[in-house]
């Protein structure tokens, strides 16, 4: 137990990492992985814990969301169509990308079970029950 | 030297309306305002220049541009912001673009910006508030938008109404329930809408609502330097409920 805990540690914390080099230097643009990371909120509530993400061009037949320890979930997305930053008037950069990717740690431990999800107005919202 | 300057490049008239879309909610106001320049095709004006933002110019047909630009056609002149105003800014700026209309001769200020719900996924029209200098301009605002008479207002658009209330210059923020932490082009849709109503304009939005999408992923990276400018400033007061009434 203690083991696989310091293993998640050790991949939290590399993933951590790369989501703050990536926020410096990209502003959430991954363009080695070709993921986008998305707008998302965090709001505590007194038996769980509500994550909202801002999803624009999403397939809504293509979210994951999974929960990886017991406060860090990870949501992966694909989009519906290739995101082109030239496309979007960047046309010194050639890259594109074709899912989101975000990794959060939640504020309180949270339960898998009883996870529901949907998505409306390209906006994802999370339940995740607070552990008790 | 003032903290925070206003170059104007052309004449305006005199009696003019300055329009605002400063980054804020949803930036509610940038998306409106420039959906209103680009259907009027208005021209630029003018740029407001500081020490106080960061060292930066936006490329836009590879020139160099300001990242607070003026533009103007016939009475209307609309002031739009492509980088978040720095907390330190706030106060600075929100003077010096009501000392400006004051000085041009402008007869309206009206403000463009978001009122943070948070059930907003279930919203289908949202609903836009209108703060007031005076409570004569509700007859202006005439049905466009529902009048706020409780609440606090957080930031430039606070500063500016008070400031105009106090120099007897009429001022209107027209505030649109969207999302708090992303840019919300429906919102931004329905206040385009009101500023038809209360300018007898008629600026299309079937493109806000169409391009609805694209609009949210080009304003990602700018949306996420605002939230934090609007963390500085306390913007989330902007839900509290005031503890006196009347």
């Amino acid at each position: 137990m203690s083991k696989e805990r310091k293993k998640l540690n050790f991949s939290d914390y590399l993933r951590r990492t790369e989501q703050i080099t990536e926020r410096m230097l990209t502003g959430g643009w991954n363009e080695t992985r070709s993921t986008i990371e998305p707008l998302s909120d965090i709001i505590l509530g007194a038996t769980e814990v509500v994550v909202t993400m801002d999803l624009p061009f999403v397939d809504p037949n293509a979210v994951q969301v999974s929960v990886k320890a017991d406060d860090i979930i990870e949501v992966q997305a694909s989009t519906k169509q290739k995101i082109r930053l030239h496309e979007l008037g960047v046309k010194h950069r050639k890259s594109e990308f074709s899912s989101y990717h975000s990794v959060l740690r939640m504020p309180v431990p949270v339960n898998e079970e009883g996870m529901t999800y949907k998505l409306k107005r390209g906006i994802l919202e999370i339940h995740l029950p607070r552990q008790k | 030297m003032e903290p925070v300057r206003i170059v104007q490049n052309a004449p305006l008239p005199r009696k003019f309306t300055l329009m605002t879309g400063l980054p804020d909610v949803g930036l509610v106001g940038v998306v409106a305002g420039s959906q209103i320049v680009s259907s009027l095709g208005m021209k630029e004006i003018g740029t407001v220049e500081s020490e106080l933002f960061p060292p930066l110019v936006v490329l836009h047909d590879g020139v160099p541009k300001s990242p607070i630009r003026i533009y103007a056609k016939e009475k209307l002149a609309v002031m739009i912001a492509e980088t978040a105003i720095p907390a330190g800014a706030v106060y600075p700026i929100s003077e010096a673009i009501v000392n400006w209309s004051f000085s041009k001769g402008a007869d309206l200020v009206l403000s463009l910006g978001g009122m943070a719900v948070q059930n907003r996924q279930d919203i289908e029209v949202p609903k836009v508030f209108a703060a007031l200098s005076d409570r004569k301009l509700s007859k202006l605002v005439n049905g466009a938008a529902e009048i706020l008479g409780e609440g606090y207002i957080v930031g430039a658009y606070a500063l500016m109404l008070k400031k105009c209330a106090e120099i007897g210059l009429s001022a209107i923020a027209l505030l649109t329930q969207s999302f708090y932490n992303y840019p919300d082009p429906e919102a931004a849709a329905a206040a385009v809408k009101s500023v038809n109503m209360i300018l007898g304009l008629n600026v299309g939005t079937s493109e806000l609502l169409h391009k609805g999408e694209e609009i949210r992923l080009r304003s990602k990276d700018f949306m996420k330097r605002t939230q934090t400018e609007m963390a500085r400033i306390n913007k989330s007061q902007e839900c509290d409920v005031p503890p006196l009434y009347g």
